[in-house]
């Protein structure tokens, strides 16, 4: 079942408006675990330590500061901030339409359920525009205001319903260029085998098939200590990378091996 | 080199191993704020405090308990912890590649890159070029701290980029929210198709911009110009005082990118 109703508001593109909820779609659950102090397993907090007093500081003394240079701030009060808040907004504005694969998997962030909002006036739109996105393929590119915050996404169809794939701004996302790598020549002969390779192990993806089998390992752990079992202390496995004039003779290894 | 790594080990498909550093992908693009002490304007960081000694606790002083009932702990140690699934903690092994195109962009949760380390950099280019060319991705799981990630190995513009995905048990179904079956909307599609067809572009990411940023920051300029900055006290640098652990701080980068949204 898909997450309550986070939020409403509408699709809206030339002389279309289609009126829709917002549901979350994805729902972690994970082991958690506390931080303790080692001696007395106190839970640890996290707090905020003025690094001249070392005390910590409680929310009322503490204030925002944009460092103009080293040690020097200008600061900034919660209400100047508030003023920079965009409009609250219902509409989510589509400005294109861009085919679904030009868009570069590293700006997806989170996505979210439309449901048709049948209490709005103009409901019907819904299934037309599901049926129009996925057979031209495409998403709409869309701005929104949600919680006090623009948000950038793309609309997508998906089986019966719409979603909205929220995107990172450009900005945020760090450059490959900035990862300093550098060019290493490789032979046709080894890229040819590389690619034999890769195509003799590949799998239709079957995400089902992957469960999270470390979780169910990580509570019978915790459940062996629960009853004083001692644990035996593995050391983690460490591969030997592959030397790189080696490279051509693994990969015909690994051929060899994959067929 | 200018990134830091979260993370080092190996990435391996079938015989070939390469090892890699796991840096970061995304930037929150907020403005940096500093949070500062108002009585004297001194930086403040988080830290690890026990409320019981009214103390900073140090890394070193730290263990993961797991609660099993109310106050009452199971310790467990980092090396426990990697002992667990000790095949996968130093290692990111790609079970298997899959064409790009059959990733639902529903499994997708965050971005990392991946770089070679001393050593790796041929065999690291030559995954890089061949997922380019036959336009596939890999697929594996790797353990970080108490998590096993299920992620995707992909090549981007020359580097390997790597993706923690959801579990599809993860993924919430949408039966619930479908249209109930209605009358076909073929005219309806028909006349969305013919507006859309106008609106067709390129992607371009680059023309979207949070505009608050920009608010925020002519804000700062505009004081700058009629206030002198406050100045902090100056501090003697401890060593020692950082995140925890590497978990730690990939958690205070999670929660920076969260607290963005």
């Amino acid at each position: 079942m898909a997450g309550g109703t986070l939020w409403k508001g509408y699709v809206h593109f030339g002389d279309t408006d289609v009126p829709v909820k917002l549901h979350s779609a994805v729902r972690e659950e994970r082991i958690q675990f506390h931080l303790l102090h080692k001696g007395d397993q106190v839970k640890l907090r996290q707090q905020m330590i003025c690094a001249y007093e070392k005390q910590p500081v409680p929310t009322e003394e503490q204030s925002k500061g944009f460092e103009v240079e080293a040690g020097k701030y200008i600061l900034v009060d919660p209400e100047e901030l508030e003023q920079t808040n965009p409009e609250s907004s219902r509409m989510i504005e589509v400005h294109e339409f861009v085919k679904n694969a030009q868009i570069d998997p590293i700006f997806h962030d989170r996505v979210y359920y439309l449901e048709p909002d049948i209490a709005g006036i103009q409901g019907k739109g819904y299934d037309g525009l599901v049926k129009a996105l996925k057979e031209m393929d495409v998403a709409g590119i869309c701005t929104w205001i949600m919680r006090k915050r623009s948000y950038f996404g793309a609309l997508q169809a998906s089986g019966k319903i719409l979603r909205l794939n929220t995107l990172r701004f450009a900005d945020e996302i760090v450059p490959v260029e900035a990862l300093g790598l550098q060019g290493v020549p490789l032979s046709e002969k080894e890229l040819k085998i590389g690619g034999d390779l890769i195509n003799q192990l590949t799998a239709p993806f079957e995400p089902r098939k992957f469960e999270n089998e470390h979780q169910k390992k990580l509570q019978d752990m915790i459940e062996k200590k629960a009853r004083g079992e001692k644990i035996a202390v593995l050391a983690p496995k460490r591969l030997k990378p592959t030397e790189s004039d080696q490279l051509l003779q693994v990969l015909e290894a690994s051929l060899k091996k994959a067929a | 080199m200018a990134v830091q790594g979260i993370w080092s080990g190996t990435i391996s498909f079938s015989l070939v191993a390469i090892p890699v550093q796991l840096v970061k992908a995304i930037e929150p693009g907020r403005v940096s704020f500093h949070l500062l002490h108002s009585k004297d304007y001194s930086r403040l960081s988080r830290r690890m405090f026990c409320p019981e000694e009214k103390k900073i606790v140090p890394p070193d002083e730290i263990i993961r308990g797991y609660e099993i009932v109310p106050d009452k702990f199971i310790l467990m140690t980092d090396e426990e912890l990697e002992s667990v699934s000790p095949e996968r903690s130093r290692t990111i092994e790609i079970v298997e590649f899959i064409d790009m195109k059959a990733v639902d962009t529903i499994y997708y949760d965050h971005p990392y890159y991946l770089v070679p380390s001393k050593g790796g950099e041929k065999a690291y280019q030559l995954l890089v070029e061949v997922m380019r060319r036959t336009n596939k991705a890999g697929v594996a799981k790797f353990v970080l701290a108490e998590r096993e990630y299920l992620v995707l190995v992909t090549s981007r513009e020359g580097a390997l980029a790597l993706t923690t995905l959801h579990y599809s048990d993860e993924i919430l179904s949408d039966a619930d929210i479908a249209p109930k079956k209605g009358k076909i909307e073929a005219e309806e599609a028909i006349r969305m198709k013919k507006s859309i067809e106008q609106m067709i572009e390129d992607f371009n990411p680059g023309k979207y911009a949070d505009g608050r940023r920009k608010k925020i920051m002519d804000i700062i300029a505009a004081k700058a110009k009629e206030k002198t900055p406050v100045e902090a006290p100056a501090v003697e640098k401890e060593g020692g005082e950082g995140p925890a652990d590497l978990v730690a701080a990939l958690e205070e980068s999670m929660r920076k990118v969260k607290e963005n949204r």
